[in-house]
């Protein structure tokens, strides 16, 4: 019986400001990519050639801020690390090899998740100031712009990395998870097993 | 066939007269339009290089020891052995070491992203805003690719400018230099910066001991900035990118996906 129970993951709205900001890092990163390198720079044929990716992966980056705006309204209260958060982050290592005993029991968003939020923010920041700055060079005093060209691509490595790891978690490493980002829905067995204090929550309601 | 030597144009401030046959030239040359655009007090044509103008007499003036100096420089694109520019361009083939030691845009690759003008210590390439691309002196490679001398050495009148081998300028360079330091000039010297490899474009300095008295920086380094993106930032974000896609895959491959607890 209860594995037919369905309960509500992400709304409507969460799930399309999550796969707006999706959408536009890919864009961002993947022509971020073509100028981090020469050697990737083959990757700015696929998106229109040098010219066009210079003239829009900066939109595609202010498009990501203000839907990550949007997205951090939504999330940043549940997103508070608490003292049970702290003591999974210190257990991270047995979360990852599957060894559970003991780990705190996670609400909607486990202390992974909340990291990854926060950090993601942060990079979200530093590079969109950085990236205002590498926009427009000739307006830009000298010593900003030497400072954008390296704070840039750092925070875009710091970023990229995160989503690496969040993506295999989304799909490959938690089954079901993708479906409750598609969908919006989840079995209440994946709910009570991955986010139990979160499942209890919703049931008392 | 055998590597062609190095061109270099050597500039003699100290027989510069600030006529501005060069700059004109350079506009000739280029088919740009001499701009006059003045700068308050000065003889000099314009504040700062701009994107359809690459050669700019630097007029300074300052008083030392009760003397009035009045120094002339012609400032452009050094031609660094080692540019800061194509350090943090991402196009290949947008900038270009050509066998001869010029430092060429090709502007059908370039894409107008500016690295350049912030990776360069000299502070030389400009952004256009009708092309959106950049440009800077190309030191006449398409004259010295038929042998002639660039535009701006053709038109100089009392030889402070002059074209040739790198190596034999830099030992002209030197001999001129020795030449000031027995007239009296103690701190005469030659300008060419190790800080970049050294330079195709070189100076005698009177006062060689303050290049910034010239509008020359003193010792100008590819911004450490950028070397260090090109540098160690691009083989940890290398490291970080593959290993990130090599660890979650055998992540998986070892521990599997994480399975619903059947307790309840």
């Amino acid at each position: 019986m209860l594995s037919e129970e369905r309960i509500d993951r992400f709304t409507f709205q969460e799930r399309a400001v999550h796969w707006l900001a999706a959408l536009s890092f890919l864009y961002a990163a993947f022509t971020g990519l073509a100028l981090w390198s020469p050697r990737l720079f083959w990757l700015s044929a696929v998106f229109g050639g040098g010219e066009t990716i210079r003239a829009w992966h900066p939109w595609g980056g202010l498009i990501l801020a203000v839907v990550l705006g949007w997205m951090f309204r939504n999330w940043a209260a549940q997103m508070k690390l608490d003292g049970d958060d702290r003591i999974w982050l210190k257990n991270a290592h047995r979360y990852a090899t599957h060894d559970e005993e003991g780990l705190p029991e996670a609400s909607r968003f486990n202390a992974g998740q909340k990291m990854l939020f926060w950090v993601q923010s942060i990079c979200a920041i530093i590079l969109f100031s950085s990236g205002t700055v590498l926009w427009f060079p000739e307006a830009m005093p000298r010593s900003l712009r030497l400072a954008a060209i390296l704070i840039h691509p750092a925070a875009a490595v710091v970023s990229i990395g995160g989503i690496i790891v969040h993506i295999y978690m989304g799909t490959a490493a938690v089954p079901e998870a993708f479906r409750g980002m598609i969908q919006g829905q989840v079995r209440g067995a994946w709910a009570a097993s991955h986010h139990p204090k979160w499942y209890r929550e919703v049931r008392k309601r | 066939m055998s590597k062609p030597p190095a061109v270099a144009k050597l500039i003699d401030t100290s027989s510069c007269i600030g006529c501005k046959a060069c700059e004109v030239a350079c506009q000739e040359w280029n088919d740009q339009e001499f701009i006059v655009g003045g700068v308050g007090g000065s003889y000099q044509t314009l504040p700062d290089l701009a994107h359809n103008f690459w050669n700019l007499i630097k007029f300074h003036e300052e008083e030392r020891d009760g003397r009035m100096n009045w120094h002339m420089a012609k400032y452009q694109c050094m031609h660094c052995v080692d540019p800061g520019c194509l350090r943090a361009c991402p196009a290949p083939g947008a900038i270009v070491i050509l066998d001869n030691g010029i430092v060429d845009f090709n502007h059908e690759n370039c894409i107008g992203c500016g690295y350049c003008i912030t990776g360069c210590p000299f502070d030389v390439p400009r952004l256009s805003p009708k092309t959106n691309k950049v440009y800077k002196c190309t030191l006449c490679s398409d004259r010295v690719a038929v042998s002639l001398e660039p535009a701006c050495i053709k038109a100089c009148p009392t030889n402070c400018l002059s074209f040739g081998s790198r190596a034999d300028l830099l030992g002209r360079a030197e001999r001129r230099a020795e030449q000031l330091r027995s007239d009296g000039f103690q701190n005469a010297g030659v300008y060419n910066p190790s800080g970049v490899g050294g330079t195709n474009v070189i100076y005698v300095l009177a006062q060689a001991d303050r290049p910034e008295a010239y509008g020359l920086p003193k010792d100008p380094r590819i911004p450490w900035t950028v070397a260090l993106w090109k540098g160690p930032l691009k083989w940890l974000g290398n490291l970080v990118l593959i290993g990130g896609i090599l660890g979650t895959f055998f992540h998986y491959v070892r521990y599997g996906p994480r399975r619903v607890k059947n307790a309840e």
